[in-house]
């Protein structure tokens, strides 16, 4: 299946940062056909296109929106969690950075829909040259007096994977501490500034341009009956070709890695593929004719995700990656939980000895019981993401997890290819080095 | 206000009927379930959700629930784990995550044996651990206060502490910082906690991690007896637990009366427990031997002395009453005075209005409030700690607090409360109106004394408070017991009072009528001296006999507190000298008065006169508040007395909550005494070129006093604030001037 | 005559069998029988092998105590002055022997084996202020005066802490 660019559109051939170029393929159109319509039949035909939230949890945009409660005396605001930090993921990084304006104008459509006056745009704080790029682009947008009255604030991130969820991003957004609100209430009903709130990532609101001028049955027609429409996907890992590629969902995974990415790197045989960021379940090769879509890939026993599609080839110990990923969650656990906060560091314990040859059967059980005992009890998904890569591969390559008990050490030795998979777990620390615990 | 609707919830297959909107795990308590909990707590704002203790099963959610954060809908099915093995796996889970990295020092922990994490392993956690990795260490203990001490490792982060810090005591002091498994709690930059509520967070705390420097490894709870009492150092009356071990204080703990202190208290109240072990405590009679000194004399002595003494003086008798009696000493000091000698002149801690009566409300209804109006110089917090903490309690429910005075949101020159009242009860008044027109209104006056009480009254009366129950007034008086010491003084007798002149004995009863200037400029014009105190250095140096006093710690009473509520104190230690009624009661027998040592049954006669025949056995735990009295005929608003002209500045004197004779002798308060500093406004700064942190003199007619000069936006131009003890022998007008 | 004239003699042989006995009676205190390993005497408070006490005045062994005989006043151990390993260390421990019962409770109660129970008896005083045993006293060796039976001669466990005597 070829490529189908709607958010990603005309960013190959022009440089669309520019207000002037954006226009010029049509852009703010679709902004003025919705002025011109009811807030609530902009909402309608998000509802009509079924636009599923791209951030992870694909929940139905429209739905979203008219779950924002009516009447509140409080002002309604819209905020974009632009906060991409799972490893493995970097389409809004594109999106911001190619095609801002698109992001621009689904906030003014999404704003006029859920008739806020306020939008605030949440960017990590790593993504510099995408905010300087939001930045300018917003700027020449106000200068084109198109925002009709809005207000659109480019908040900064601070390091801080947890401020990907929403509550958390808020409970940041208003200046306190990154951690998770207990829901309910949620967003809608109680979000930002105790107001009610339509949050929705990145990607997800530049779709909404595209929906308003397709037309929301129109839209709906791409792509699989249950999530149409397209999706960023960042292929990574040991692939030929790695990179965004924006693709109809219902694309199978086969399609994108032999097809589009060009196959696993240097000839190796496929191992292993997370479909959806680090903190998705693991696919093995034998499910590689999954369809690329929510529905599927939920079948399949993992997640879409952010889309994120990590290719593995056979020369990754899967216990290190375990273990590279475990410390990645251990260091961006907010804190605020039990089950989270101790169990990361727990689970990183365990499979550092595992790694290192020391561990026995029995901490081979723990590990399946810490897995267990953490899953669905934590206060917001971190607590689960930090359990399903690792629980996911202890059950799909568990002979690899005995063998490290059986001769004492890592089998793999030095070959591992971890490290072209993610970065080192020093990029990730800002101010302190990552503990690892003895 | 309408009964709110019933729902019928099944816990553990047990059907409990609920008000919708009950938190679970007051819904399972009444289903006689218990639902265990680390982080809930209800007086500190909406539930987190953040130790996952409570989990339970649902039905109809997939997911274990987090009990604490879900309320009672009708049809609701919820299992705990006395009936769920999922629930149950879950708060094992819990707990076992909590003990991962939770040092088990149990034996050296102060905690150890009331702790909620100790109790709750022992019910719902894993008998043995699987953790064979070395814990997470941090420095410890450290001294988050000098009267904190905080334990990181024992932490198991249940924002307990940071959320009192930020969402009750609104002092943001206390914050979390880092995160993950190395989030630890701290206070900014390593300073002190300064809170004047930061003692709280000792008993908030579910486990060790925040304990007392005084109590730090003093006791274990085997070893103690928790005696219920009320605090004896400030007009609210806090109930409170004291704790005591061997004959001794050891801590004083908070005691949850719903209507006074909702189980707050302040760290004067809890931390200024050790002042009757002070050095210079008196527990031997002095009687002054010839301008040499003293001379300890033994108990028949020194009553034979005091006989004599009254004898001598006969009618020419002034009374100095502290405020800080129990209402049956003062009512024992009135009855073998008034009736044994006919001697009526009495220097009163307080002027007390009667008519306040009529506008009695509980301290809890501030909370409920949606104006409330202070009037007056001096801050709520300094006088009423707890006070302060019922308004922030409003103003997040999103009640209107105004005050008004020399620091306040409405600026007024000290001294003008009168005139302020006046202003609020006429018809034109703005404020006034909406005071009027609301449903529950109040206002409260804070200082000065004398005839505060009047005043406030007056306008209550005026704006038609008393006859709306949500509305009403409280004055906030500056001793504990004023109230109860003056009714119970005029409750003895009606004699008019002759002329005591010249005085031929001044009887100083209690420390604070001892640090009272005005009693101190009588002494010395009294032929004799005798008083009462519990310290050396406060009377002794006027005084012809010394007789020991007695703490609140040490005395069985009754206090009446600033709402007119009639507490209960307890001996909770037996006072190194007899308590003052023992006394009292022998010598009264030897005028002929009739009088008990024996408090319940001074009471009986007081209560007879006073409080309508309540019984001594009647007043429970929590003491009720007298209902309401009848509106009395609208007191005439008092004439403000005339302001003080002059050039100068206006100083404005302050008492420190942290100031007085108990807390002088606390060593662990001193960080919490005011500074040597006057605060004084921008502008005046301005004009007179002064910058925070410079050393000036503050100069009135011819006394100097040198300060450090400290900028404070909220005080109103043209005056000054010093704390009292500071302030020296200023007068009203000041002159302020680089040193 | 007795109405049981051949029960009386019945009695009585029993009594003339024994005067041909050797006696049992053993002449203390100039002969002291073996004790027992497990007897249970007078406690002593133990140290680590560096000079540091185990206490770390806890005060479970008073809880523990069913005669309530134990006294412990902990203080808080500091860099000039430590006494034990932990933060905290007993600055009073007292043993009321005129109270104790010897059964034992606070050896088991105590979770550092800072209080076990010697074998040490004689313990009679003149007065009933000597036998409150001091901490001092308790950390002092005692006195041995008392031979133990051979432990191997029993099926009892050794604990770790007397293994090596």
């Amino acid at each position: 299946m070829p490529l189908r660019e709607l958010v990603l559109e005309g960013a190959g051939e022009r440089d669309l940062t520019k207000l002037g170029e954006y226009r010029e393929v049509g852009g703010y159109a679709a902004l003025e056909r919705a002025l011109g319509m009811d807030p609530g039949k902009v909402i309608e035909e998000i509802t009509v296109g079924t636009l599923r939230g791209r951030g992870g949890a694909g929940f139905p945009m429209g739905r979203k929106a008219s779950l924002i409660a009516k009447g509140s005396p409080n002002p309604t605001y819209l905020v974009v969690n632009a906060d991409e930090s799972e490893p493995g993921a970097f389409k809004d990084r594109q999106i911001m950075g190619t095609v801002p304006h698109r992001l621009i104008e689904g906030c003014l459509i999404t704003a006029h829909g859920i008739e806020s006056r306020s939008v605030f745009i949440y960017i990590r704080g790593e993504y510099l040259h995408e905010f300087e790029v939001m930045r300018a682009a917003l700027e020449e947008t106000r200068g084109a007096d198109l925002l009709g009255g809005i207000t659109i604030v480019l908040h900064r991130g601070a390091g801080a994977y947890i401020c990907g969820e929403e509550t958390a991003l808020l409970e940041s957004l208003e200046g306190k501490r990154g951690q998770p609100r207990t829901r309910p209430p949620y967003p809608p009903i109680t979000g930002l500034y105790a107001s009610p709130t339509q949050i929705n990532n990145v990607q997800t609101i530049a779709t909404v341009p595209k929906i308003i001028e397709l037309g929301g049955a129109e839209f709906a027609k791409i792509g699989p009956q249950n999530s149409p429409g397209t999706a960023v996907f960042s292929l990574s890992g040991n692939v030929v070709r790695p990179g965004n590629y924006e693709l109809e969902l219902g694309t199978s995974l086969r399609e994108l890695i032999y097809d589009i990415g060009g196959g696993v790197a240097g000839g190796r045989e496929l191992k292993a593929i997370i479909p959806g960021g680090s903190s998705v379940p693991v696919l093995t090769p034998e499910q590689l004719d999954t369809p690329l879509d929510f529905d599927s890939i939920a079948a399949a026993g993992s997640f879409l995700g952010s889309a994120a599609v990590m290719v593995i080839d056979d020369r990754c110990c899967m216990v290190q990656l375990a273990l590279r990923v475990s410390k990645f969650y251990m260091h961006e656990s907010c804190g605020k939980c039990t089950p989270c906060r101790e169990g990361t560091r727990w689970l990183v314990q365990l499979l550092d000895r595992l790694e290192g040859g020391q561990g026995t059967q029995a901490d081979l059980d723990l590990l399946d019981s810490v897995c267990a005992r953490m899953l669905g009890r934590s206060l917001c998904a971190l607590g689960d993401f930090a359990v399903y890569p690792v629980s996911s591969y202890m059950e799909k390559y568990r002979d690899e997890f005995q063998a490290h008990v059986d001769e004492a050490g890592c089998p793999f030795g030095g070959e591992s290819s971890v490290e072209g998979i993610l970065a080192p777990v020093d990029q990730h620390s800002h101010h302190k080095t990552v503990e690892v615990p003895a | 206000m309408s009964t709110p609707e019933l729902v019928t919830v099944t816990i553990d297959d047990r059907a409990v009927q609920v008000p919708k909107g009950t938190g679970l795990v007051e819904t399972a308590l009444a289903a006689g379930v218990e639902i265990p909990v680390f982080c809930y707590e209800p007086r500190l704002g909406p539930a987190v959700g953040a130790c996952r203790m409570c989990l339970v099963e649902v039905e109809g959610m997939p997911k274990l629930q987090a009990g604490c954060t879900l309320t009672a809908q009708d049809g609701m099915t919820v299992r705990t784990a006395q009936t769920s093995a999922k629930a149950a796996d879950g708060q094992n889970a819990t707990l076992e995550f909590l003990l991962v990295n939770h040092p088990l020092d149990c034996p050296v922990c102060d905690k150890g044996g009331e702790c909620p994490l100790q109790d709750l392993t022992f019910r719902y956690g894993p008998g043995r651990t699987r953790m064979t990795f070395p814990k997470l260490t941090f420095d410890k203990p450290i001294p988050i206060s000098p009267t904190i001490a905080l334990d990181r490792e024992r932490c198991i982060l249940c924002y307990r502490c940071t959320r009192f810090s930020e969402g009750v005591s609104e002092d943001g002091e206390l914050v979390t910082v880092n995160r993950g498994a190395q989030s630890m709690i701290a206070t900014f930059e390593d300073e002190p906690y300064r809170g004047r509520f930061s003692g709280n967070v000792i008993e908030l705390c579910p486990v060790g991690a925040l304990t007392s420097t005084q109590y730090r490894f003093l006791a274990r709870p085997w070893e103690i007896q928790n005696v219920p009492s009320v605090c004896g150092l400030c007009p609210v009356g806090c109930n409170i637990d004291v704790t005591t071990r061997e004959g001794k204080v050891k801590r004083v703990l908070s005691r949850n009366h719903p209507e006074v202190d909702e189980g707050w208290l302040c760290d004067k109240g809890r931390f200024a427990f050790s002042h009757p072990h002070a050095r210079d405590r008196i527990t031997e009679p002095l009687r002054r031997v010839r301008r040499r000194g003293f001379e300890e004399l033994s108990w028949d002595d020194a009553v034979d002395e005091a006989e004599r003494m009254l004898r001598a003086a006969g009618t020419r008798i002034v009374t100095a009453l502290s405020g800080s009696e129990t209402i049956e000493q003062a009512y024992a000091l009135g009855k073998l005075l008034r009736q044994g000698l006919g001697a009526h002149a009495a220097v009163l801690p307080e002027e007390t209005s009667t008519a306040l009566d009529a506008l009695r409300l509980p301290l809890s209804a501030i909370r409920d409030a949606e104006l409330v109006v202070v009037v007056g110089d001096q801050p709520v917090e300094e006088r009423a700690p707890v006070v302060d903490l019922w308004l922030r309690a409003a103003r997040r429910r999103g009640a209107e607090i105004v005050t008004i005075g020399p620091t306040g949101s409405i600026q007024t020159p000290p001294g003008s409360a009168p005139q302020v009242c006046r202003d609020l009860a006429a018809e034109n008044n703005e404020l006034g109106r909406r005071l009027r027109g609301g449903q529950r209104s109040i206002v409260i006056w804070s200082g000065p004394d004398g005839r505060g009480g009047e005043h406030i009254a007056a306008l209550a009366h005026a704006l038609g408070l008393a006859d709306v129950a949500g509305s009403g007034a409280f004055y906030l008086p500056d001793t504990p017991n004023g109230r109860g010491v003056a009714d119970a003084w005029s409750a003895v007798a009606d004699g008019e009072p002759a002329d005591p002149e010249p005085i031929a004995l001044l009887i100083v009863s209690g420390d604070e009528a001892a640090a009272n200037p005005g009693v101190r400029a009588l002494a010395e014009r009294a032929e004799m001296v005798l008083a009462i105190t519990m310290f050396q250095g406060l009377a002794v140096g006027w005084a012809d006999l010394v007789l020991p006093g007695t703490s609140y710690l040490e005395r069985d009473g009754t206090y009446m507190n600033l709402e007119g509520r009639v507490q209960r104190l307890r001996r909770t230690v037996i006072p190194p000298a007899p308590d003052e009624l023992a006394w009292l009661a022998k010598l009264a027998g030897r005028f002929g008065v009739e009088l008990s040592p024996h408090p319940s049954l001074v009471f009986e006669d007081v209560s007879a006169r006073l409080f309508g025949g309540l019984a001594f056995a009647d007043i429970a735990a929590t003491a009720a508040l007298p209902t309401r009295a009848k509106a009395a005929p609208r007191p005439p608003l008092p004439e403000p007395e005339p302001q003080l002209g002059g050039d100068g500045l206006r100083l404005l004197r302050y008492r420190s909550l942290f100031s007085g004779a108990a807390v002088e002798r606390v060593a662990e308060l001193q960080f919490q005494r005011p500074a040597r500093e006057v605060e004084i406004s921008p502008e005046d700064a301005a004009a007179k070129g002064i910058a925070s942190g410079n050393e000036v003199a503050v100069r009135h007619n011819g006394t100097s006093v040198a300060l450090r000069a400290t900028l404070n936006r909220r005080l109103a131009p043209g005056v000054v604030r010093i704390a009292d003890e500071h302030a020296g022998d200023l007068g009203a007008r000041v002159e302020v001037g680089r040193a | 005559m007795s109405p049981q004239p051949l029960g009386s003699l019945h009695g009585f042989a029993v009594t003339f069998r024994q005067i041909f006995r050797k006696p049992i009676t053993q002449q203390y205190p100039e002969y002291k029988r073996p004790l027992y390993p497990r007897f249970r005497g007078r406690h002593r408070l133990n140290r680590f092998e560096n000079g540091l006490e185990k206490c770390v005045g806890c005060s479970l062994c008073a809880a523990a105590c069913p005669a309530d005989c134990i006294r412990v006043v902990a203080a808080e151990n500091t860099p000039e002055n430590r006494v034990s390993a932990g933060e905290r260390y007993a600055r009073i421990y007292e043993i009321n022997m005129s109270r104790c019962i010897f059964c034992g409770y606070c050896e088991i109660a105590c979770p550092f084996d800072a209080i076990t129970l010697g074998n040490e008896y004689e313990i009679s005083e003149y007065s009933r202020d000597d036998l409150i045993y001091t901490k001092d006293m308790l950390l002092a060796e005692p006195r041995k005066r008392v031979t133990i039976q051979d432990p191997e001669l029993f099926d009892t466990p050794i604990p770790y802490y007397r293994a090596k005597a």
